[in-house]
């Protein structure tokens, strides 16, 4: 399980007062806010966040030490991301899709299958897209009941009783 | 134009037959289909069709909320990979 999770983007400046243009990669994108602080990936700087209003694909925000449109400019291409354990915690059957990603996935009778590239969802329920060294091209697991029986995060792995013609 | 109440929704014949065999079978299959043209139909509710993206067959589990569609709505052609943040699974 990864400890840091990455949920926005630095844009670049938005007005000439130290403002930034933030794409926020939460589901609900004003949720962002409550992951503060956010730091870069190899923790050198922290940033609090306060954010101003919204604008076409993102938002505008102030970031703490961030007081002029150069410092801003700086800062364009920055990912923000947040601890794990910030993220409230989830109801039964429900996962961060940022948990499921790389763990192992492995067949009823014990024989690995792959591991988890992404998570999907097309409007008709969440996908495991699998990937493994048997496999020719990823395939698309149901995320059900009855195709994933077991998820433990613990041991990092998945069981699939997968429906049949999917393998 | 909409298309005309007396004639019914269009399926193709063959995910009819399908369909119609992977219920008398009892089995969990998905049933790999070809036809995103097709309407979703009641007696599809509670099976798994693989609709095909033009690359591959993506799995469609069909609930009630998803009659009248079309197959082709729920199997995308081009893949978006987001960020995962905070996004949520719920298995159903």
């Amino acid at each position: 399980m990864n400890d840091k999770v990455c949920v926005g983007a630095i844009a670049g400046a938005y007005g000439v007062r130290g403002e930034v243009r933030l794409k926020s990669f939460c589901a609900v994108p004003e949720d962002i806010v409550d992951y503060a602080p956010l730091s870069s990936e190899d923790g050198t700087q922290n940033f609090s966040v306060q954010v101003t209003g919204r604008i076409k694909n993102g938002l505008t925000a102030r970031l703490s030490g961030v007081e002029s449109k150069e410092a801003a400019d700086a800062l364009k291409g920055l990912r923000l991301y947040a601890p794990r354990e910030r993220l409230p915690a989830l109801p039964d059957d429900e996962y961060y899709y940022a948990d499921l990603i790389g763990l192992e996935v492995l067949d009823t009778g014990g024989t690995p299958l792959g591991r988890v590239r992404s998570v999907q969802n097309h409007g008709a329920g969440d996908l495991l897209e699998i990937i493994g060294p048997g496999l020719k091209a990823t395939v698309l697991l149901p995320f059900t009941q009855e195709a994933v029986p077991t998820v433990d995060l613990e041991a990092g792995r998945i069981i699939a009783d997968p429906p049949d013609g999917l393998f | 134009m909409a298309r005309s109440v007396w004639k019914g929704p269009f399926v193709d014949a063959y995910v009819l037959k399908k369909a119609e065999a992977a219920r008398d079978s009892g089995r969990k299959e998905v049933i790999k289909i070809w036809s995103r043209r097709s309407t979703i139909l009641p007696q599809f509710v509670g099976l798994t069709f693989g609709v095909y993206n033009g690359q591959k067959h993506i799995p469609v589990n069909v609930t009630e909320d998803m009659i009248g569609q079309k197959f082709g709505e729920y199997s995308p052609t081009r893949t978006y990979y987001g960020h995962a943040a905070d996004k949520k699974a719920k298995r159903k």
